[in-house]
């Protein structure tokens, strides 16, 4: 190897070693993050709602009494979903108490139902939603048979069922 | 003999000055698994873990890159914050994927044990996801 090319491929050498420094000095560590969603399935309630019946038409029934001040809020991340409610105790004979639940978008409403001491379904096909200020809206009835009633409280229940 | 002496010197001189980057260990898992209703899922987050930096030179500042092995789920976000002292800037929470992205820049300064903060996220149309891992790789490297 002659004088010049020994001196060249020494230069390309070195040049070459500190090239290969500074990309080694690009040093990397790891950490492993583990994460999982679980299933997540919320309802919540606001108002408390009070209705009385107090007149009639002439020769029908007395008027209903319809209160729609309460909101209502859902949050799922699974598929059909669906919210039922019931009551712990019947109403007293003559009465009923219904509510009517306003579905977000893409899911479905029973509409107005009756309440009972048997969850009754409200609001089904509930898919990955997160809304609120959704409209609740209760119905009292009466019959004549009824007669008066003093004034009472009724706690309903709402349930929400995870679908898949 | 001049010929076989040279290279070894400055390689030698060269890892002498490889800065690194360690941290403590790896997060427990993080879980979503409430939420207000009405409202996305609520997230978590994990400060539990620290990292610490060595070889800094303040003639030749440094910044330090994070990157996942793969992308997280449709519409679960994982972000990572590291704190810092005095002597470098935290570029604050930043969302991770598989692009290197600054995390933190213009180190002139070791950081030692300084915090690591993880927080995952999720939207409802994430779904329910099962556990899952990713790698977190940091790199530290000159600035800018």
């Amino acid at each position: 190897m002659s004088s010049e090319r020994f001196l060249r491929n020494l230069v390309l050498s070195l040049v070459g070693i500190v090239g290969a420094s500074a990309l080694a000095g690009a040093q990397t560590a790891t950490q492993t993050v583990t994460f999982a969603v679980n299933a997540i399935n919320q309802i919540a309630f606001v108002g408390a709602p009070s209705l009385t019946i107090t007149t009639a038409v002439a020769g029908s029934q007395p008027t209903s009494a319809t209160v729609g001040t309460s909101t209502w809020a859902v949050t799922t991340n699974q598929s059909n979903a669906k919210i039922s409610a019931s009551i712990p105790l019947a109403m007293a004979a003559g009465l009923t108490l219904s509510v009517n639940l306003t579905a977000p978008a893409t899911a479905t409403s029973a509409g107005l139902q009756p309440l009972t001491t048997t969850a009754v379904d409200l609001v089904t096909v509930i898919t990955k939603l997160a809304v609120g200020s959704l409209s609740a809206t209760y119905q009292l009835d009466a019959t004549a048979a009824a007669g008066v009633v003093t004034s009472a409280t009724k706690v309903v229940t709402y349930t929400i069922s995870g679908g898949t | 003999m001049l010929t076989a002496v040279l290279p070894v010197g400055l390689g030698r001189t060269a890892a002498a000055q490889v800065t690194t980057i360690s941290p403590s260990g790896n997060p427990a898992a993080m879980t979503i698994s409430t939420a207000v209703a009405g409202l996305q899922p609520t997230g978590v987050s994990n400060s539990a873990t620290t990292y610490s930096t060595a070889n800094v030179k303040s003639s030749q500042p440094q910044k330090i890159t994070a990157r996942l092995s793969a992308n997280m789920p449709a519409g679960v976000t994982l972000m990572a914050s590291l704190a810092v002292n005095a002597s470098a800037t935290s570029v604050g929470a930043v969302s991770l994927d598989v692009t290197a992205r600054n995390v933190v820049i213009n180190i002139t300064a070791n950081q030692t044990s300084q915090t690591i903060t993880y927080q995952l996220s999720a939207l409802v149309s994430a779904g329910v996801i099962a556990s899952q891992t990713r790698t977190v790789t940091f790199t530290i490297a000159n600035y800018p």
